[in-house]
């Protein structure tokens, strides 16, 4: 398939179509989306249906580079120096003893079984060893899209973004000790420890100065532009420039991206959150497409019985090493008790850098060591990418985190007119004298009141401003009712209005009030803009407070 | 502002009616007939309504039906001098009312059709005006002493 334009598209075209569709059945079972864009993928790739095939997803490389840069500057950008300086103790000792405990822990029980089904103890150790390594590595873009999706704020979501940008940097030095030992153990030359050591000091140290450089210019150039159409521009294209330097010069994009990410959100807060925003809507489409990928390059032929035995144990051997190591980092540095509780469901997610890795180990490695470890990780990464995410959304929901990170557009995007409209706003009744008006006008802060017969029916509406003109004429007291001061209402809203439309009809006629009306016309709310504006406000504080105490117990 | 530029004086009346609801569709005939205004029924039925919801006679025998409605291009003034009283038009003092002062505006003139309510009853409270209107013997007179 792959060779003609139009075929590239077709994918293009029915990866997105198929994968929102898929992800939104999904979405009413509460699975997260990125499951359905993996099984998606699987089904369009080599392994079942091929059309997806193995050229396409290679032309698609720097593809993956691209939303994998963007995934690491958007972690980046959660990553503010209160945050370090609050987690910073935190992040470290999770990080080390969940990376560590699994590469331990699948080392060890790979060697065990390993030796019950292979006589070359060489062997056994060697692919033990890498595979614990490369069990160490979390994904940090299926992770984050479940804590994007559910939108989830507080300390454990802090947590996991900390780790699982800072856990792959560690899961590569972990594979670079890991296969020198390997390579020394099957008898293949080893570089000695000090160079690899110095290389992968190295690789950090230009990816971090390629990053930086990257998110020193992006900032002064944010800083002085204020249109979006610039911000997004100029970020899109320092950040591909810097994933294309790192790439090239072999070091880790990821950290890279990452860097400019958290330099761009200490250096310049207020404007970079704004660009954050604006990258962020970007991304849904890139990544159904990075995923559903990523699914169609899993192959799970090649199953052997002994393999099948290593994955089992791979699968318990990374489990408990993470979910064990998460909770006794999360311990010995004091988290708050959701950390302790529920970090263990959330670092289970494996996929781009363990099959890189993977792939790298099956060229140092090309016999039966490196072709098992590609099948382990395809099929570990497999399962784990359909129970990871799950795992996920479950712990984020129990930690009451999921759906506190909300915006203002958020809250108006979900909000219908019955959720925010004023109930309590008094009414005016139609004959209502002048006089009992204004004591109705004294007792709230109402600016527009809706004028009422006496089955409750909206007739008008009257404003402030017009009763301002009648105080100032004298006279009238005596014989002015609210008919003959109010307005005509030349809008109204029905309580299941969406508050899309409702800010839509309240631009379009210039209007600063909506009455919301039922069965008949009959008043039942009153949606004022400057009232819609303090109720979302309070939303959002609400849940800022919310996701505040979570740090606190 | 000045009640001259709201007063026309083809549209002050000496009137023979002597019932409430024929004094008012009586003047918004002559109203809709002079000034061209075609929604006759509905200002006839908006002007009801209005006085169904509280009468309009403001005491001194004085009252000042009003209404603001569509398809009023300016505001119109009408005046109705019945020297006999009006026995069924409700007034807060029970003094039966001797002058309709009718006034109709669009519905945007919000702001003006106030201004126009405030002037009438600035000026028809005042006693020695009053007693003039009572005496005025012709349309002429009329006009002179609401313009003065």
């Amino acid at each position: 398939m792959f060779g003609f334009g139009i075929n590239i598209l077709v994918v293009i075209g029915l990866t997105v179509f198929i994968g929102t569709t898929a992800s939104r059945f999904f979405r009413r079972f509460k699975v997260p989306q990125v499951i359905a864009f993996i099984i998606l993928g699987f089904i369009l790739g080599d392994s079942v249906l091929g059309i997806a095939t193995r050229e396409l997803l290679f032309a698609f490389s720097p593809f993956n580079i691209f939303v994998l840069g963007i995934t690491g500057f958007l972690i980046g950008g959660e990553l503010k120096k209160e945050i370090f300086e609050k987690y910073g103790r935190q992040f470290i000792n999770i990080l080390f003893s969940e990376a560590l405990l699994a590469f331990v822990l699948v080392t060890g029980f790979v060697v065990l079984v390993g030796n019950i089904f292979f006589d070359n103890s060489a062997f056994v150790w060697a692919l033990g060893l890498l595979l614990g390594a490369i069990s160490a590595a979390t994904a940090p873009a299926s992770t984050t899209d479940v804590l994007w999706e559910y939108k989830a704020r507080g300390p454990l979501t802090t947590t996991i973004l900390g780790i699982v940008g800072l856990d792959d940097g560690l899961g590569l030095v972990l594979f670079a000790i890991a296969s020198s030992i390997a390579l020394a153990i099957v008898g293949k030359e080893a570089p000695a420890i000090p160079s690899m050591l110095f290389h992968i000091l190295y690789r950090i140290g230009i990816s971090v100065g390629v990053g930086v450089s990257g998110g020193f210019l992006l900032s002064l150039i944010v800083r002085k532009i204020s249109d979006k159409y610039g911000i997004i521009t100029f970020s899109l294209g320092i950040i591909i420039l810097v994933l294309g330097i790192s790439d090239f010069l072999e070091c880790d994009v990821l950290l890279a991206a990452m860097t400019i990410g958290v330099f761009t959100t200490n250096f310049i807060p207020r404007k970079s959150k704004e660009m954050f925003e604006l990258i962020d809507e970007l991304m849904p489409v890139p990544y159904i497409i990075f995923f559903t990928f990523f699914g169609a390059q899993l192959n799970l032929n090649n199953l052997t019985l002994p393999i099948v035995f290593i994955i089992i144990v791979y699968l318990i051997g990374r489990t408990l090493g993470k979910g064990l190591g998460a909770n006794m980092g999360a311990r010995t540095s004091k988290a708050p008790a959701t950390v302790k509780k529920y970090l263990p469901w959330c670092l289970f997610s494996q996929a781009g850098v363990a099959i890189g890795l993977s792939i790298l180990a099956s060229e140092r490695f090309p016999e039966q060591i490196g072709d098992s470890i590609v099948v382990v990780i395809t099929v570990t990464t497999f399962i784990i990418q359909i129970v990871g995410p799950l795992a996920i959304r479950v712990a984020i929901t129990k930690a009451g985190e999921a759906g506190l990170n909300i915006t203002e557009e958020d809250i108006i995007r979900e909000s219908k007119a019955k959720d925010i409209m004023d109930m309590n706003v008094p009414l005016i009744y139609e004959q209502m004298p002048l006089k009992q008006i204004l004591k109705t006008f004294s007792k709230t802060d109402n600016l527009y009141y809706p004028v009422v017969d006496k089955n409750k029916r909206m007739l008008g509406v009257i404003t402030v401003d017009q009763i301002k003109n009648s105080l100032m004429t004298t006279g009238l007291h005596s014989f002015i009712i609210a008919y003959d001061l109010m307005e005509t209402v030349v809008a109204k809203a029905s309580p299941d209005l969406p508050m899309t439309e409702v800010f839509e009809i309240l631009n379009r006629y210039n209007i600063e009030y909506l009455p919301v009306v039922s069965g008949g016309d009959k008043v039942i709310g009153f949606l004022e803009r400057r009232q819609i504006s303090r109720k979302i406000f309070t939303k959002l504080i609400e849940l800022q407070k919310e996701a505040e105490n979570l740090v606190r117990n | 502002m000045d009640l001259k530029n709201y007063i026309d004086k083809d549209l002050i009346f000496l009137l023979k009616e002597k019932k409430k609801e024929r004094v008012l569709f009586g003047m918004i005939d002559s109203i809709c007939e002079i000034k061209n205004l075609e929604n006759k029924k509905d200002i006839k039925n908006a002007i009801l309504y209005r006085e169904s919801l509280m009468s309009t006679g403001i005491g001194l025998g004085i009252a000042v039906p009003h209404v603001r409605i569509k398809g009023v291009k300016e505001p119109v003034v009408a005046v109705g001098i019945q020297r006999e009283g009006i026995p069924d038009y409700v007034t807060i003092d029970d003094v039966p009312v001797k002058m309709v002062i009718l006034i109709i505006a669009g519905e945007g003139q919000h702001k003006e059709y106030i201004q126009i309510l405030s002037l009438v009853v600035t000026k028809l409270k005042q006693d020695d005006v009053r007693e003039e209107l009572i005496k005025a013997q012709n349309k002429k007179e009329l006009y002179e002493i609401l313009v003065s």
